[in-house]
């Protein structure tokens, strides 16, 4: 893949999010919106007029509103600047992060903020996402963004009751960070003792992809500052940067024909990691990373994707999960803000997961913050027919 | 034309895709619709900071974000028709059968419109600035429609003639009252197009000062199409003698006037009713009654107008260029009419007072077109905070260009095109260019504007558009 050095360093100096709820009746959505705005223009310590272009962001026709970014300009201070609406599925949230780091990379503008937002309580999902499917094959028979297969493919591989039970493993652990953050959606306070339990009776929605495993619908806005070099370093005392990211679509997820064992099911999450860590020569990503903030729509996919992400082999995926590595304190901290299966504000998911990595980095993340400290963290982005967005996030502007 | 291709075996998958929603307005829109639902009152939100009130409500202002979510205030139910249209075709998700007519309504007491149904008019009796009032749904549906449509309003007293916001509309011969605007604070609409004007000569700039200065309607035919090629909307002309004398004859101004709207009849002509040093008013009004241009200065304060050495202070010639009110109001009273609209003439804050006195008559038709003129010997020099002063004193539904004499030219044309105004250059107000050489023609100077306007980011205004912001009939 032809990939270039950056004409200039781009650094994170603001982030806001508000906090992440099933419903918010109290606000429309450019009020919701504002609020993110406003938290990260306090967190930078800047104004409106500061900001030299804006790049909008969400899933298309989710709200049932056609070009939001156009009246959404009373809460994004859009008013009289440059704009941009960005709309790439479920990682829209990962490629407005990628596009401000371009945008201010070229030296096009200093400061851009980066604002993904979804108020899927007034939507329609399923009607937004049926659009998406092709109208002769796929439209009658779409069911949203719901699948069991990789269910069914790692109880193949590891048999029903390990695969079962480090699924739910993950969701659980996921809970737990979760309780942490004041900003997640749900947190049950679930516990250990109760994987069995869970394994057992919670509702099937597809196959074996049960009710307690998949991510929920979330009203939020998370909300990004990104500056150049001297700037970042001038209003920020801990500028968190861009190192790098990358963008693969492989189109794998409608494979009319079926499985062929010549031809196997690529992996776009797999040759993502593979690409970027050869390009900045990264050897073993699991020792490298400190965090990862992987966007998890589902535990049963999350635990797959581990091994693809960290180019892991066999079971070792499994025995991170298991073995509770993957928690806040373990050898690699996975998701310390909640995940996604806490909450999935769907055009801000992807870049939540961009600023709570950087939160990591700064050490900002309160008590869901890792103890040691954070250098190097890497953040996920994943959308409906399986494209994938990495980005590399780092302390120090050393490599 | 239709396109010729094989069609056979080519399916096509039909299909109807339903898109149910919620909304959440959020708190202010719901108290907003809640209280038209049990009030019957329109509110709105007020910013403390700018002053602007907005309708519908919102939380933060969109200039810098000051929370403006608590400062609510009570509208009236009734306003003012900012524009409007006619829908002619009939929906499923229209709220009326068509024809009916949709209307930008800004409501007294607020600042920015908002669309509504307006009905009990014949439609071809729909007009901007018509004042109008809400009528309220009997049975509510807790959306916009609870207030059912509006109607006119029967208590408009200077409703049909004021007009402004929309310029095709308005008609120079009917007359209003001007009234004192709320103080902009100095913000600058920099946004409209701006009206450059060529003042091709005066009644006193002579060729052995600047060759270039038309005397016979044949050079103002080709001086006023240079001009008009340069950017310039509007001419304003005082007619010339072969030997340079200013004059008062009808067919020699006819002439003149007539020359350049054969040679260029997009350009708007704007005769002077001032003509020339030692005029009686008759010979000053009975030419704009005979030609009936679209439109002619008006001056509004007795003054000293002379010729003084601007270096030593040494008087060449000294004149007293009356004005008085009883002239001011006569040339309006023929203005209004004969159809020509004035160009008011404005030397110092008094002479806009003037204008605002015997405004009250009701013998201006709106929008108010004014000019700022700066540098007479007997008038004011330009400074930046007078013209600011002029602007914020100027009555509602008003426009303003502005023209300075000498060294004052350029710098008050930048800052009226800086505040949202409009700009008057020509060998009238001035024999050279910026960099001090002599102008090759008032047309030389348009393109100095058109410059600034380009530095600004404004946009030269075409006569078709000069006309419709300053409410002329083509004629």
């Amino acid at each position: 893949m032809s990939h270039r050095k950056k004409n200039r360093n781009v650094g994170i100096i603001g982030i806001g999010q508000t906090r992440f709820s099933s419903h918010r009746e109290d606000v429309n959505q450019p009020e919701m919106i504002h609020e993110a705005v406003s938290a990260a223009l306090k967190d930078a310590g800047l104004a409106m007029k500061d900001i030299d272009c804006i790049v909008h962001g969400n899933m298309e026709l989710f709200e049932m509103v056609h070009q939001p970014d156009c009246w959404h300009t009373l809460g994004t201070g859009a008013y009289g600047k440059e704009s941009f609406r960005i709309t790439t599925g479920g990682t829209v949230g990962a490629t407005l992060s990628c596009a401000a780091d371009n945008l201010v990379a070229s030296g096009m503008y200093d400061i851009v903020m980066a604002i993904g937002f979804e108020k899927l309580q007034e939507g329609h999902t399923t009607g937004g996402i049926t659009n998406m499917a092709d109208p002769l094959w796929f439209r009658n028979l779409q069911t949203g963004a719901l699948t069991g297969s990789k269910a069914y493919d790692m109880i193949s591989e590891f048999g029903e009751e390990r695969a079962k039970k480090a699924s739910v493993m993950y969701r659980i652990i996921m809970d737990k960070h979760a309780v942490k953050n004041p900003m997640a959606h749900r947190a049950f306070g679930l516990e250990f003792e109760q994987l069995d339990d869970l394994v057992r009776t919670s509702p099937k929605l597809v196959g074996d992809l049960k009710l307690i495993e998949m991510c929920s619908q979330s009203d939020g806005a998370c909300v990004v500052i990104f500056a150049e070099e001297k700037t970042a370093k001038k209003i920020s005392k801990k500028p968190v940067w861009i190192r790098d990211h990358i963008t693969v679509h492989r189109e794998e997820t409608f494979i009319l024909f079926g499985y062929d064992e010549k031809h196997p099911v690529p992996m776009t999450h797999r040759f993502a990691a593979e690409n970027l860590y050869k390009r900045n020569n990264i050897k073993e990503p699991l020792e490298y990373f400190d965090v990862f903030e992987m966007y998890d729509p589902a535990s049963w996919w999350a635990v797959d994707w581990i091994r693809d992400f960290f180019q892991l082999k066999d079971d070792e995926h499994l025995k991170l999960v298991e073995n509770k590595e993957i928690m806040i304190g373990g050898k690699m901290p996975i998701n310390p803000s909640g995940g996604v299966i806490a909450s999935n504000p769907i055009g801000a998911t992807a870049l939540v997961r961009i600023a709570e990595a950087a939160l990591q980095i700064r050490g900002d993340a309160g008590d869901h913050q890792i103890p040691t400290e954070v250098k190097h963290a890497l953040a996920s982005g994943f959308g409906g027919t399986m494209w994938t967005v990495l980005t590399m996030l780092e302390k120090d502007l050393n490599w | 034309m239709s396109l010729e291709y094989d069609k056979k075996d080519c399916f096509i998958v039909e299909g109807k895709l339903a898109l149910p929603y919620t909304y959440f307005p959020g708190r202010l829109g719901s108290k907003f619709i809640t209280t038209i639902r049990d009030k019957k009152i329109i509110m709105g939100v007020n910013c403390p900071k700018c002053k602007k009130v907005y309708v519908p409500p919102r939380q933060v202002c969109e200039k810098d974000f000051t929370d403006i979510r608590d400062n609510w205030v009570e509208l009236q139910n009734t306003g003012e028709v900012v524009n409007f249209t006619v829908v002619r075709y009939d929906d499923r998700h229209l709220p009326r059968k068509a024809p009916f007519v949709l209307a930008l309504i800004k409501l007294d007491g607020a600042d920015s419109p908002f669309m509504h149904i307006l009905e009990e008019i014949d439609i071809s009796e729909v007009k901007a600035g018509m004042r109008v009032e809400a009528v309220f749904a009997k049975e509510t549906t807790n959306t916009i429609l609870d207030i059912d449509h509006f109607k006119p309003s029967k208590v408009a007293k200077i409703s049909m003639s004021d007009r402004s916001g929309s310029a095709g509309s308005c008609d120079p011969g009917v007359g209003s009252v001007p009234h004192m605007k709320k103080q902009s604070g100095g913000r600058g609409d920099m946004y409209n197009k701006v009206i450059i004007t060529a003042a091709l000569t005066g009644a006193a700039t002579m060729k052995n000062q600047n060759e270039n200065v038309p005397y016979e309607p044949e050079e103002f035919a080709n001086e006023a199409y240079k001009c008009y090629k340069a950017g310039a909307a509007m001419v304003h002309v005082h007619a010339r003698e072969s030997n340079g004398m200013a004059t008062h004859d009808h067919a020699r101004i006819k002439a003149t006037h007539d020359a350049i709207k054969d040679k260029c009849p997009e350009l708007i002509v704007n005769l002077s009713s001032a003509v020339g040093m030692g005029k009686t008013p008759e010979q000053r009004i009975s030419q704009i009654v005979a030609i009936k241009p679209e439109m002619a200065s008006l001056n509004t304060n007795t003054m000293n107008f002379s010729i003084i050495d601007r270096k030593t202070g040494k008087i060449f010639i000294d004149f007293v260029f009356e004005n008085t009110f009883t002239m001011l109001q006569d040339f309006a009273k023929a203005m209004l009419e004969n159809g020509v609209k004035p160009e008011i003439e404005i030397y110092d804050m008094g002479g806009l007072d003037n204008f605002m006195l015997i405004g009250k008559q009701g013998i201006f038709s709106a929008p108010y077109n004014l000019n700022f003129v700066w540098g007479v010997a007997g008038g004011q020099a330009f400074r930046a905070d007078a013209f600011i002063a002029l602007k914020n004193a100027m009555p509602e539904n008003a426009n303003f260009t502005t023209c300075g004499v000498g060294q004052d030219q350029f710098p008050a044309i930048t800052q009226s095109c800086l505040l949202g105004g409009h700009m008057r250059v020509g060998l009238e107000d001035n024999i050279r260019v910026p960099s001090g050489e002599i102008a090759k023609g008032s047309y030389e100077q348009v393109e100095w504007a058109v410059r600034i306007a380009e530095a600004l980011g404004r946009v030269p205004a075409t006569p078709d558009e000069a006309r419709e912001i300053m409410g002329l009939k083509k004629k």
